[in-house]
């Protein structure tokens, strides 16, 4: 009777062990937070090219990450690309309507996130408000076309 | 645990055969086992059925207890057609069988008193210190109440086999079916266990089905034989009469005559041929 | 000549059919046992059945588990650090050696190791009992062995190995945390928040999760059916535990593909 005693608690041990061990994965590899789900309020954001951004990348402001990429599609009144962004809901209100929105490339090789800077217009964007002001990522080929281009002119 | 309380359909003891097999064919493969068997075990009886080995007796037994279907004929125990029972009505019939295995078979992560609660543990709701006589009753029955501690790896063959029937008879079954119980047992542990199915086939009133072919301590005990070759009942009666048959196959196997209708010899070519023939490579045709 | 040689072609084809007939026949075999195995009341002893073989599958595999997973974790540090830092990227270090381990390395090695060593001691436990007649004399005593013997087994199984394979990607990722962290000298803020940026709960530490309980499930299956189902020899056993091991890894590696394919491909 004491052997399966002992068993029984190994086998919960083991068990717990699983369980602190999924709890590890979630907190500290993939970085979720106990605390519950920010509040957050979307913006979108029309690019003529994406580049090579995914959903679920970082959006930032003065490269503090406020946010993150909630979906990307085709926007087909324009032929552009929507994106959905989820915000820090401590920013709603806060960003004026000519807030521009910038497809940004960390260092050369690097993942593209949204940097956002703010202007100085008076009315603030709400939720579900669409930034106007975009500017849209860096293509490599198209910069080295243009290059080519241009020599070739002058 | 049956005898107290007789379930319905119970039939009372009468001279009804217990077990009846008719007509029985069974085949492996292309291989014929059985070629029409027609039996009658009675009530309250050992009876032995014997033939060389291989001639499917284990298969027989088998058959009986339901785990095989046989290709055609029937077996009946207590009037129940066992191949036509749901798997439901065939475990409660199996309630009231032992078997004793030829290995013994007991279950090796449980130790010799757990082997032998185990089917009072499945079956019955008996609190535990009534198990716990019951399975040392049990054990004294076949002497090893002292053994009940151990593993069943700690114990010899003979030993082994008699825990298993302890095990067999731990639910007071009606029929208890004995696969080749002597094979392989030193003379003493041989005799401990012919005492032994004979004290507790008679104490216990069961019927008895003993599988065997050691002739001298089977005729010992039984008080009707079958003998089984080539698929068939070959001769059956009691030991008296079967000693006294004077059918070739029925005396080479009762004297344990080396030739005779079974042959020494697997078949082959004729033997001056086979040495005398071109060399070739073995298993060529 | 001729119908000889025709006769011996027939003869081929006949084995060939015959072969895949058999193989047919034992796949279905082996559905039907999963199905009237796994599928059943729980009930208290049944409960203390699946706790003792937990401890048999998953508590003496954890040991090989974790030494494994910390040695791939470091492994993997040091090979991406050498190719890494060719980019000048060795603060995502953090991020390849945690994507590796949870999406495919801790799912298929833990899965090949409880094949080793849980999977073919499943096999031979019960081919033992089955060649000692341990199974038919449980059925002749009324009770049904794929019930008692086999579904504690299987559902120890399923729950085990994905335990195991939790315990595989965290040692891992602390292996790498040791190698490229205290050794390496990759700065250690960048290695946990570069794997917490890239990671996410949902697709890859759950799309792991999930790759690892269908690896429990078919290794478990195989594991158990094959010594469920041997001839009932020393060399029957031998020859099971042989391709329990064999199918097992083989069926994971396979599967692993698929199944990375519909999670990932997208990507």
């Amino acid at each position: 009777m004491k052997r399966s005693k002992t068993m029984e608690f190994g086998v919960g041990l083991f068990m717990l062990a699983g369980i602190v061990g999924l709890v590890f994965l979630g907190l500290r590899v993939s970085g979720l937070s106990l605390s519950t789900p920010t509040q957050t309020f979307q913006l979108e954001a029309n690019f003529a090219n994406i580049g090579g951004l995914k959903p679920r990348a970082r959006v930032t402001m003065a490269g503090v990450t406020v946010g993150r990429v909630e979906s990307i599609d085709l926007d087909t009144d324009w032929y552009d690309a929507r994106v959905v962004m989820s915000l820090d809901s401590g920013l709603e209100g806060e960003l004026s309507q000519d807030t521009t929105a910038a497809i940004l490339t960390a260092g050369l090789l690097g993942e593209q996130y949204i940097g956002l800077s703010v202007g100085g217009a008076p009315e603030m964007l709400a939720d579900g408000d669409t930034i106007r002001d975009t500017q849209s990522a860096l293509v490599l080929e198209e910069l080295i076309q243009q290059f080519v281009s241009s020599m070739a002119n002058n | 645990m049956h005898a107290a309380c007789p379930k319905e359909g119970y039939a009372p003891m009468t001279d009804t055969p217990f077990i009846e097999i008719e007509d029985l064919h069974f085949s492996r493969g292309e291989h014929d086992i059985f070629r029409g068997i027609d039996m009658r075990i009675p009530r309250g009886q050992v009876t032995a059925i014997m033939g060389p080995s291989g001639t499917g007796k284990t298969t027989l037994l088998k058959l009986i207890g339901g785990q095989l279907t046989p290709d055609r004929g029937r077996v009946l125990i207590d009037g129940q057609d066992v191949h036509r029972l749901s798997r439901k009505a065939l475990f409660a019939l199996r309630k009231r069988m032992g078997m004793l295995f030829q290995s013994g078979a007991l279950f090796s992560d449980l130790n010799v008193f757990e082997n032998v609660a185990f089917p009072l543990r499945v079956h019955t709701d008996l609190p535990e210190a009534m198990i716990r006589d019951l399975v040392l009753l049990k054990l004294q029955s076949v002497g090893l109440r002292g053994a009940r501690a151990l593993s069943p790896a700690e114990l010899s063959g003979g030993m082994a086999r008699r825990v298993a029937l302890a095990r067999a008879i731990a639910l007071d079954p009606e029929l208890v079916l004995f696969d080749e119980p002597f094979v392989g047992q030193d003379p003493i542990s041989m005799g401990v266990l012919v005492q032994l199915i004979k004290r507790l086939s008679e104490a216990l009133r069961l019927t008895s089905l003993v599988v065997s072919h050691d002739i001298k301590e089977t005729l010992s005990i039984a008080d009707y034989l079958y003998l089984i070759a080539d698929g068939q009942v070959v001769a059956h009666g009691t030991p008296q009469t079967l000693d006294a048959n004077q059918d070739p196959r029925v005396s080479q196997f009762i004297h344990g005559e080396p030739d005779g209708p079974v042959p020494f010899h697997y078949p082959a070519d004729e033997f001056y041929r086979d040495m005398l023939g071109p060399a070739r490579p073995q298993g060529a045709k | 000549m001729m119908p000889s040689l025709l006769n011996k072609s027939t003869a081929q084809v006949t084995r060939l059919g015959r072969k895949g007939c058999d193989t047919v026949e034992s796949l279905g075999r082996a559905g039907a046992f999963l199905l009237q195995s796994s599928v059943g009341v729980p009930s208290r002893e049944g409960f203390s059945l699946w706790l003792r073989q937990m401890h048999f599958v998953g508590v003496l595999s954890l040991a090989i588990v974790l030494v494994s997973g910390l040695f791939i974790g470091m492994v993997l540090a040091l090979q991406g650090y050498t190719i890494l830092v060719d980019f000048g990227a060795e603060q995502a270090l953090g991020q390849m050696v945690a994507l590796s381990l949870l999406r495919e390395l801790a799912p298929v090695v833990a899965a090949l190791l409880f094949a080793g060593r849980a999977g073919s001691a499943l096999t031979a436990e019960i081919g033992l009992m089955k060649a000692t007649e341990q199974l038919t004399s449980m059925e002749m005593i009324g009770v049904d062995p794929l019930k008692r013997v086999v579904a504690p087994r299987l559902w120890a199984g399923f729950v085990a190995l994905p335990i195991l394979t939790v315990g595989f990607s965290v040692v891992g990722i602390w292996g790498g945390y040791l190698v490229g962290v205290e050794w390496l000298g990759v700065f250690e803020g960048s290695y946990w928040s570069n794997m917490q940026a890239s990671v996410a709960f949902a697709s890859d530490v759950g799309n792991g999760m999930i790759k690892s309980l269908v690896f429990a499930v078919v290794v478990t299956w195989i594991a158990v059916f094959q010594g469920y189902d041997l001839v009932p020899t020393s060399e029957g056993i031998s020859r099971a535990t042989t391709r329990t091991v064999v199918y097992s890894s083989l069926a994971v590696l396979g599967l692993d593909f698929v199944l990375t394919a519909v999670m990932f491909g997208g990507l």
